[in-house]
């Protein structure tokens, strides 16, 4: 499997991410998407006409929307990742894989303007994340008054893995996620899934280190 | 005689990435406009009058003021064999001295760029040596060392990385550092900072790297990711604008050269984006 | 009825080991627990290089800033650098404090050394905390009185942010099962629409 990837893009970083949680090897094809703008390039729309990452290659199969290529990669590798259980699981994921578009097109747009520099209506595009990140919060305290903290399930699902990169580096696009208390504990509980990796915007959870001692001195000797 | 901020050059665009249509900008808060010209030149207007321009390191440099000579050189850029990359520019919602600031830190490897500049326990910061040297009107730091578990996209494994610092302008920094397919010469790294406004800022990383296994798009990537790391910090720093007086924030030894910059910058009265009295 | 206790958080949003950024009027705090329960608001800044402490972790009893990893106890005080592993850090070095209580499951916060306590809602819990895009006085007049929602028995506590509009936070009469409290939280979204529309017209 291969991944048309950037290392910035929250999209490309949900792939990743779902793959390290399950322990799935995909091989990375790294995309000039800033500064070369390689993803408008002849050849990149050959293999994706709509000139946006990701992409997941395997063999014949090319599937061009993030939502898919997570389901797909559970599918492969870890079935209850999908969500499928029951009817109204199934329909909820799926509710959150097309909600987790309204995310990526407010505050994801709202990044790449303050970020990348790209156009926007700045005003406008924090307003539409704002409301998105509201329903967010809103449906997370309706499952921690069940008991739970994932979005469709008792345990993490595509669903999650689709919702938390734009969630959580909304403050990229100068949206504040201070008063959503319960994004801030689902995001932790995300956090700290065993094979949780980072992407830049989302720090490391320093809190499950334990605290070092002294330096080793085998170090200190390697480097005179 | 020392030149102001007003005087200094600075990066406003990637020549190879510039349009007939250019692109609007601020430089030191004032708007201007940077486009190519239909034979490839760069122009930079601000309020109809033409700037300075002229094109080194793959950017285009222009001045609000009047430049005493050219954008500073970095000789070993020039060496054959080394790749150039152009990293691109990132906005980030800081103080353009606090941009360079960060990037002359090594304390915060393990905490910002764990696993990968740095990690626990590997904390330590070993004295070094600084200098602010007059008669080139530069800050420098050299034998500075520290334990990187990845420190370039072509090292394998964990080792003691040496660099030296350098900073030729108040919104410019190069980087020497230990490169680790050839032992005895150094990498090239820089960051040239655009000041948007006080508290605003555009950053252009650059690099020369002896490195002949990776893509170019890696080369980038790799430093992308380690700046972008620092952006979520560099927009969380109170107050916004660098503090130049003693007071408001400690150092310890591993700023020396933190302290250094600082005082430089206040000399020079280099304080759009600094703070002089504690507020 | 005013009182120098400023209602910042549920205590249910704060687990151990965890920081969160707050506010107060004219200052930005962390609310922090730590791994043994115990639980201390500070100013949200590291004395170091002011990076905000609210971006930091917890390990044990200390607080640790995201930047360098500098170490602060219980008392504010840092007590490990570790850039200089070996140097015990001067006691100037601290983050200054504010008093923080837990009452009813809230979390409130004033300025160190008053006197009183916060109000105590006893039969009430937390239920939850919301950003309301309007004026606290405004909010404030408009909930007054309202003592039920949605057949609920609530406690509204308004909380100001500078320039941000405010934090509502929610109390509930302990007991509701599950559909009481979704109409709950139903009826404070409408509140909350209902409050932002007043506004912006």
């Amino acid at each position: 499997m291969i991944l048309y990837d950037y290392v910035l893009s929250p999209s490309c970083y949900k792939v990743r991410l779902l793959a390290s949680l399950l322990v799935a090897g995909i091989d990375l094809r790294p995309v000039d998407f800033h500064p070369g703008a390689e993803h408008h390039s002849p050849e990149f729309r050959a293999l994706n006409p709509a000139g946006t990452i990701p992409v997941l290659k395997d063999a014949e199969l090319v599937l061009t929307e993030s939502g898919a290529i997570l389901t797909y990669l559970a599918a492969v590798n870890a079935h209850e990742w999908l969500g499928h259980d029951d009817p109204e699981m199934q329909a909820r994921v799926a509710n959150w894989l097309a909600f987790s578009q309204r995310l990526t097109a407010s505050a994801g747009a709202a990044r790449l303007h303050d970020m990348l520099g790209f156009s926007g209506d700045i005003d406008a595009l924090r307003v539409q994340a704002t409301d998105a990140l509201r329903e967010l919060e809103a449906a997370i305290h309706a499952r921690r008054r069940r008991g739970g903290i994932f979005l469709a399930a008792d345990r993490p699902t595509i669903a999650d893995i689709a919702c938390f990169p734009y969630a959580a580096l909304a403050p990229d696009g100068g949206v504040s996620l201070d008063s959503y208390p319960s994004i801030r504990l689902w995001m932790r509980a995300i956090r700290a899934l065993p094979g949780f990796i980072e992407m830049p915007g989302i720090h490391r959870l320093h809190e499950q280190m334990p605290e070092p001692g002294p330096m080793p001195d085998v170090v200190r000797k390697e480097s005179a | 005689m020392i030149a102001t901020m007003q005087d200094h050059w600075y990066p406003v665009a990637l020549a190879s990435k510039l349009t007939r249509s250019g692109r609007d900008t601020l430089l030191l808060a004032q708007p201007i406009h940077v486009r190519a010209e239909a034979s490839g030149a760069p122009v930079v207007t601000c309020d109809g009058r033409v700037l300075p321009v002229l094109v080194k390191f793959g950017h285009v440099w222009t001045s609000l003021g009047t430049p005493a000579g050219d954008v500073f050189d970095i000789p070993e850029a020039h060496q054959p064999g080394r790749r150039l990359v152009e990293v691109g520019s990132v906005k980030v919602r800081c103080s353009p001295l606090r941009a360079v600031e960060n990037f002359l830190d090594i304390a915060h490897f393990p905490f910002v760029h764990t696993d990968v500049l740095g990690s626990e326990p590997h904390t330590e910061v070993e004295r070094y040596e600084v200098e602010i040297r007059d008669d080139v009107n530069e800050v420098w730091a050299t034998k500075v060392k520290f334990f990187q578990p990845q420190a370039a996209r072509s090292a394998q494994g964990g080792i003691t990385t040496e660099y030296m610092y350098r900073v030729p302008n108040p919104t410019c920094s190069v980087l020497y550092k230990t490169c680790p397919p050839r032992p005895g010469e150094w990498d090239v790294i820089t960051i040239f900072v655009q000041p948007l406004t006080e508290t605003t800022c555009e950053v252009w990383p650059w690099m020369a790297l002896y490195d002949d296994d990776s893509t170019m798009t890696q080369m980038i990537h790799f430093q992308q990711l380690i700046f972008l790391q620092d952006r979520s910090i560099l927009e969380n720093q109170l107050p916004a604008l660098l503090p130049l007086d003693p007071g408001q924030e400690i150092p310890t030894r591993a700023d020396m050269l933190s302290i250094a910059y600082r005082r430089w910058l206040k000399r020079h009265g280099y304080t759009f984006g600094a703070q002089l009295v504690a507020a | 009825m005013s009182s120098i206790w400023i209602p910042v958080a549920l205590s249910q949003d704060i687990l151990s080991g965890m920081a969160i950024p707050a506010h107060l009027p004219g200052h930005d705090l962390v609310v922090w627990r730590s791994a043994s329960g115990r639980i201390a608001a500070w100013h949200d800044r590291c004395p170091h290089r002011g990076m905000r402490l609210s971006h930091g972790f917890v390990r044990g009893d200390f607080l640790s800033c995201i930047y360098h990893g500098w170490r602060y106890g219980e008392n504010g005080h840092c007590s490990k650098i570790p850039a200089h592993p070996d140097l015990v850090p001067p006691a100037a070095i601290k983050v200054p404090r504010f008093d923080v209580r837990e009452k009813s499951s809230v979390v409130w916060v004033a300025p160190t050394g008053q006197a009183g306590e916060p109000v105590d809602y006893r039969g009430f819990t937390g239920f939850r905390s919301l950003s309301v895009n309007a004026p606290a006085d405004l909010i404030a007049r408009a909930v007054e009185g309202e003592e039920r929602l949605a057949g609920c028995s609530v406690v509204l506590l308004v909380q100001a942010l500078q320039g941000r509009g405010c934090n509502l936070h929610v109390l509930a009469a302990e007991g509701y099962d599950t559909a009481q409290l979704d109409g709950l939280s139903l009826a404070i979204e409408v509140l909350r629409r209902r409050l932002e529309q007043a506004v912006a017209t």
